[in-house]
């Protein structure tokens, strides 16, 4: 049973949370100098943090006929829901509040980001934006639902919808050992819903950066902070999930959550220049038809296992 | 801290973190008033407002999620009593299910989850 | 104001770079994605995120009414400079970076561009340096009002009146080029008059109050192939949009993100065509009598494959493969020798020749056989390959492998051999053919995919600007 932690984890976990976001940049950014042949130094990977004074500094822009309420609200809500996400998510055995539903909790948040994303793209009334935000919905709708049918392998083969029931559940053998198809559907709906690497369909290049095109300064930080948030959220919960929580010899649960969390994040970066980006219009099709039916098989494993118990 | 207090204080947190933010471009910006400008647009003036009825091709595909979302209702708490009800629940839980994926390949047939 | 210094250097030492080129253009975009890509400076794709627009390339009448547009749309602090050639784009880029850090420049500029009557000089072509600073300061000119109306903004002048005070660039119609008012921005600048009187020529009619929101109307309906009658939106791509060939605008009509109708513009008029183009360079000075090696014409080629492919990597979204072909092109450029080229080559041709992903997201789009190719002049890679995009980025590939190992080849260049976009028939380039089949491709495709079919033939904006009536064609 995950400890329900004090009051200062409200703000310890929002602060790991940045930091693993902060961590994953500078990542990203060595990569980027190592394939652009510039020196991957630990300059070259705090560079991209310039972006925060430089954004702050921006001139406010205002587009004609912009619906600015819901375009403030929609770039508002990407990354607080990110944030909130943290809350059921355990580092070692703590976590802010492990709710009784908290797979729920964070699939609720993740869905969030349709409308926020979707509204932020809808907001400036420029056309690349509008096609940027529909493109979300477009792939949401392909990579929803095998992403919920992974979290409900994780939950079925548990029997629970606790967090941190879920990563006790797997002592010894983890999740993703015996469900890798449901880990790996996971995997890629983390890279969805935060529209980095293979899934920035409604921030692609070719729209002029979609969603993202005619947002400046301030908004333009939040959305960013908002994808690289939900980034590392996914990764942290991946560790609970199919990764057995914090537990592990020698360490401290805490140092085994970290480690794992850095360990997946590693890889979600290391992904995200290796592909090109999936188009919904195809993705849809792939998705419904060949991991809708694959993960539910993937759900049917753990319920015969847990009856079989 | 109940659970529904720790959201609540957590939402908190986030919407000043994110205000803290605004405040801090506020006294960081240079010139304040807002620029006047126009929607990218590959460098010409729109020649319409581009809020509109889009043409979601998709539209068919968000009928078929809707019945699978409708789905998931029961099946989070499907998840929690597995064992306790035993084989009945996972036949009829996965009979559904068959029957919703007929209706995915029907659709597919169909040519629903193609658009272009 | 010392607060502000801080995040005004950190704009300084990495600002996004709006990178826009004007036909004849080639040579100073390649210089400056190389000097980009390696001092670190990320390429905005709008205005919006962008600190600094570089315009690479000569100077085009009749693509400064756009260049002036996007520039318009940049938020402060923004600088803005042109590089005509590849000499002048270090001053260029550390001209406009200096003056980012410089916190006073920003009031510099607003007292320099409230004066509406500050004329520029129209500086000829082949300014270099110099030029971006004149250009800045000479758009606030009224001069060329009258002969750059029609140039970019064709078919849709027309729409409603524009009675706007909220947007810079609805407003103004009314007035007189340069005369604009206090709702100026102190940011913008005086250019403002003459956008507003080219950018929304056309009727007037809808003065009054109940005009629609902003001067324009919302958007028609229209047929569509499903049935049902939606909204249609008119979205141009072009003259500039990242990884797209610059200059050339193409008039989309979209219903959800599938193309409907597409219209070609007519080529920007007003300079860059004289020269040859970069690419087919090799081939122009062959054709002139002038004794050039075969290995640089195949250096040139391998280049340009390079390049396209780079772009078409780029449009695909995989970052990595498009970063690793725009080296492959820089290293070409550089003169490194076949040796040294040929591994990273080959492991390059492979990842991407044999990428199932790409394969998977690009088959059965833009397809085009040889027979259609044929008939409508079409040579080169993109007839060679017979087929879909990836059965053209696959030629490309394959003739890249091919060309980097003849890169020491001292034979004499043969004129008729193809270049990197065909042969030159009849003293046309071959990319306007490539845009002539362009609208039959496009039509009814999926707009990222139409993206991709553009990118996989990838007409030379130098080249179309030198034969400027073959588009119309």
């Amino acid at each position: 049973m995950t400890e329900t932690a004090a009051w200062w984890s409200l703000l310890a976990a929002p602060a790991l949370l940045l930091a693993g976001a902060v961590l994953a940049v500078a990542g990203d950014a060595l990569l980027a100098a190592r394939a652009a042949g510039r020196p991957a130094t630990v300059r070259t990977a705090l560079r991209p943090l310039l972006e925060v004074p430089r954004l702050l500094a921006a001139q406010p822009r205002r587009l004609p006929a912009a619906d600015r309420l819901l375009w403030r609200l929609g770039v508002v809500t990407v990354p607080v829901a990110a944030v909130l996400s943290a809350l059921v998510i355990p580092f070692g055995g703590t976590a802010v509040a492990d709710l009784p539903v908290g797979v729920v909790w964070f699939n609720a948040m993740e869905v969030l980001t349709w409308a926020g994303l979707w509204l932020a793209g809808w907001g400036p009334n420029a056309a690349f934006s509008l096609i940027g935000g529909y493109r979300f919905v477009a792939q949401g709708l392909a990579y929803e639902l095998p992403l919920m049918f992974a979290l409900l392998s994780a939950a079925t083969a548990a029997e629970s919808l606790r967090v941190g029931d879920i990563a006790q559940a797997q002592h010894g053998l983890w999740f993703a050992v015996w469900m890798p198809l449901a880990f790996a559907v996971y995997l890629a709906g983390v890279l969805a819903f935060s529209f980095l690497g293979p899934f920035r369909y409604p921030a692609g290049e070719d729209v002029a950066a979609g969603v993202l095109g005619e947002t400046s300064g301030v908004d333009r930080l939040l959305l960013e902070a908002g994808r690289w948030l939900w980034l590392t959220s996914g990764a942290a919960m991946a560790v609970p999930l199919f990764l057995g929580g914090g537990a592990g010899p020698g360490l401290p649960g805490w140092a085994w959550s970290t480690l794992k969390t850095l360990a997946v994040l590693a890889v979600l970066v290391w992904v995200l220049r290796r592909m090109p980006v999936v188009r919904a219009d195809r993705y849809v099709e792939f998705a419904w038809v060949v991991l809708v039916p694959l993960t539910l098989v993937q759900v049917l494993v753990p319920a015969l296992v847990v009856l079989g118990r | 801290m109940s659970g529904l207090t720790a959201a609540v204080a957590l939402l908190g947190i986030a919407l000043l973190g994110v205000g803290a933010l605004y405040a801090a471009a506020r006294a960081l910006r240079g010139p304040a008033d807002p620029l006047p400008a126009g929607p990218f647009n590959s460098g010409l003036a729109p020649s319409e407002h581009a809020v509109s009825r889009f043409h979601v091709r998709w539209y068919t595909v968000t009928m078929l999620f809707l019945a699978f979302d409708m789905e998931m209702v029961f099946m989070y708490p499907w998840t929690r009593v597995v064992s306790a009800v035993g084989a009945s629940a996972v036949t009829e839980m996965f009979v559904f299910l068959a029957v919703l994926v007929a209706g995915v390949v029907y659709a597919w047939r169909e040519g629903a989850l193609r658009w272009t | 104001m010392d607060l502000t210094a801080l995040p005004l250097r950190a704009a300084a030492a990495r600002p996004h770079v709006l990178l826009v080129t004007t036909p004849g253009g080639t040579a100073t975009r390649l210089a400056a994605e190389r000097q980009l890509r390696l001092q670190d400076l990320p390429q905005a794709r709008t205005p919006a995120d962008a600190d600094v627009l570089l315009v690479a390339g000569p100077e085009c009448r009749g693509l400064r009414p756009a260049i002036d547009r996007l520039w318009q749309s940049l938020p402060a602090p923004r600088a803005r400079a042109r590089a005509a050639t590849p000499g002048a784009l270090p001053d260029a880029l550390e001209r406009c970076r200096a003056e980012l850090a410089e916190p006073r420049g920003l009031r510099h500029a607003e007292h320099r561009h409230e004066n509406p009557a500050g004329v520029g000089p129209d500086e000829g072509p082949d300014a270099e340096f110099g030029n971006g600073r004149d250009e800045r300061d000479g758009d606030g000119g009224g001069a060329h009002d009258g002969h750059e109306r029609h140039d970019g903004h064709g078919p849709d002048g027309g729409n409603g009146g524009h009675e706007g005070h909220e947007a810079g660039e609805y407003h103004g119609s009314h007035d007189s080029p340069g005369s604009h008012g206090s709702h100026e921005s102190p940011g913008s600048h005086g250019s403002h008059g003459r956008h507003g009187g080219h950018e929304s020529h056309g009727s007037h009619s809808d003065h009054g109050d109940s005009g629609p929101p902003w001067g324009l109307p919302m958007a028609g309906q229209g047929e569509d192939r499903d049935g049902l009658t939606l909204d249609q939106l008119h979205v141009p791509l072009g003259p500039f949009l990242a990884d797209w060939p610059d200059g050339l605008a193409a008039r989309l009509t979209l219903q959800g993100d599938v193309v409907q109708r597409l219209e070609f513009e007519r080529p920007p008029v007003g300079g860059g065509g004289s020269c040859p183009p970069f690419w087919g360079e090799p081939w122009a000075r062959a054709a002139a009598g002038e004794r050039v090696a075969a290995g640089e014409g195949a250096r040139r080629r391998a280049a340009a494959h390079a390049d396209s492919l780079g772009r078409l990597l780029a449009v695909a979204g995989w970052a990595g493969a498009a970063t690793t072909a725009r080296r492959l092109r820089d290293d070409l450029l550089d003169g490194a020798s076949s040796a040294e080229l040929r591994p990273g080559v080959r492991r390059f041709a492979r990842r991407v020749g044999r990428s199932r992903t790409l394969y998977w997201l690009t088959r059965g789009t833009g397809v085009l056989t040889a027979e259609a190719a044929r008939d409508a002049g079409v040579t080169g890679p993109a007839a060679r390959a017979d087929g879909d995009v990836p059965a053209r980025y696959r030629t490309w590939l394959a003739a890249l492998v091919r060309d980097v190992d003849r890169l020491a080849d001292r034979t004499p260049l043969d004129p008729a051999e193809d270049g990197p976009r065909g042969g030159a028939a009849d003293g046309r380039w071959p990319s306007a053919a490539l845009v002539r089949v362009l609208p039959g491709l496009l039509e009814g495709a999926e707009l990222a995919a139409a993206r991709l079919v553009v990118a996989s033939l990838d007409p030379d904006p130098d080249e179309l600007a030198a034969v400027p009536r073959e588009v119309d064609a």
